[in-house]
């Protein structure tokens, strides 16, 4: 079982303790990005096994129906892709 | 949607505890070590195993480069944001480790051996690498050496502590307060690091080293000394002559680097000429100082 998507091979992550704040880095020079609140959202559930339905779990928890968020979740996932901060698939062997 | 980017000055709702920072500074490190070949262990702080000292702070990253790599690493390093502030013949009175610092990820000590090991620091770092384990910080797999190894290490880096209340506690958790099978792991380290001098410290029995040339360095490491006193004993404890000359002529030496960080600008000539001729004055005051509360005790 794989999830959506997966942290890139130059990206450093890290999640609070409250799983509140996702704070990513590139490396290895950086910057660091905070990711918070419905972004935070959406890294974990894109990042959590079974891919399958990932948006709807974001949209159970922000508590507003998949169809109103979908443009958003999909711009955020473009801006992490060109960022390079994800990549698509199943994690390296 | 709240994405921030936390630059040198985080903006409001965009800061990043130091933690954070400290563990991306880990993951930075390995990510370049593994691009150039580089062995490296990641010592204390944010890699220490949590059951040694459970609740124990830190400011900045360690690590332990295999000493041959080195300049390797340094030049890498330098590629990728971090920028040298204390070279290793002016970073301490063990002249072990050189500081970088990276303004998303903080201070860096990148140590080219571990006071207290050796005499041979490719030898003791075979040993720690023989038995590495890995952790995860910032999201990459780091390389550490093992539990019994990491306390080891702990009680040597207290052993040079002085008084700190920090290195204090650290004995109390991983020395003291420990069964007697866990000290016996830790005795068969210190021999597989010939670590013995820097050990005694913990056991109290540092005077049975009296004749080893780096005994000095511990003793002022371990109870205190002047500035003088300190310098003595980096020169009784350098290998050779040209070792010994070499470290005499930095103790009279300004650390410009060093200095720039303090006055956190670049500095004149006319700076570092004030402080080559103030410190062996301070370094003076404070021998007739020590001399002074000896003799006010010694009539007492």
């Amino acid at each position: 079982m794989t999830s959506a998507f997966r942290p890139g091979s130059h990206t450093g992550v890290t999640v609070s303790d409250d799983g509140q704040t996702v704070y990513l880095a590139h490396l290895p020079a950086g910057p660091i990005l905070v990711l918070e609140g419905a972004a935070a959202v959406i890294w974990d559930e894109g990042t959590t096994a079974p891919a399958e339905g990932w948006v709807e779990r974001v949209a159970a928890s922000v508590g507003e129906p998949s169809a109103a968020i979908w443009a958003d979740v999909e711009a955020f996932v473009s801006d992490l892709r060109e960022r390079r901060l994800i990549e698509d698939g199943p994690p390296d062997a | 949607m709240a994405t921030h980017e936390a630059t040198e000055v985080p903006t409001a709702g965009a800061s990043v505890p130091l933690e954070v920072r400290i563990g991306f500074a880990h993951a930075s490190l390995q990510w370049i070590a593994d691009r150039c070949g580089a062995d490296l262990l990641h010592v204390k702080g944010a890699a220490l195993d949590p059951t040694l000292v459970p609740v124990r702070g830190y400011s900045d990253a360690d690590v332990l480069a295999r000493p041959g790599q080195v300049r390797l690493l340094l030049d890498e390093l330098r590629g990728h944001g971090w920028e040298l502030i204390n070279s290793f013949a002016y970073g301490s009175s063990f002249e072990h480790s050189a500081t970088l610092r990276h303004k998303d990820f903080g201070l860096l000590d990148l140590h080219r051996i571990f006071p207290g090991t050796g005499p041979d620091p490719e030898a003791a770092f075979d040993e720690l690498w023989r038995d590495h384990t890995t952790v995860t910080l910032g999201g990459v797999e780091c390389a550490v050496p093992s539990r019994d190894a990491q306390a080891a290490l702990l009680l040597l880096h207290a052993a040079r502590g002085g008084k700190d209340p920090k290195a204090a506690l650290d004995v109390e958790a991983v020395w003291t307060s420990v069964d007697e099978a866990q000290r016996d792991r830790i005795r068969a380290w210190v021999d597989r690091l010939d670590a013995g001098l820097g050990f005694s410290v913990i056991t109290g029995t540092l005077e049975d080293h009296r004749d080893d040339p780096a005994y000095d360095l511990w003793r002022v490491a371990a109870l205190g000394g002047t500035r003088v006193e300190e310098w003595r004993a980096r020169v009784r404890a350098a290998h050779g002559l040209r070792g010994k000359v070499g470290v005499a002529a930095r103790s009279v030496l300004v650390n410009v680097e060093h200095l720039t960080i303090v006055r956190g600008r670049p500095v004149s000539r006319g700076e570092v000429l004030a402080e080559f001729f103030g410190r062996p004055a301070r370094g003076l005051r404070e021998q007739l100082r020590r001399r002074g509360r000896k003799r006010e005790g010694d009539g007492a």
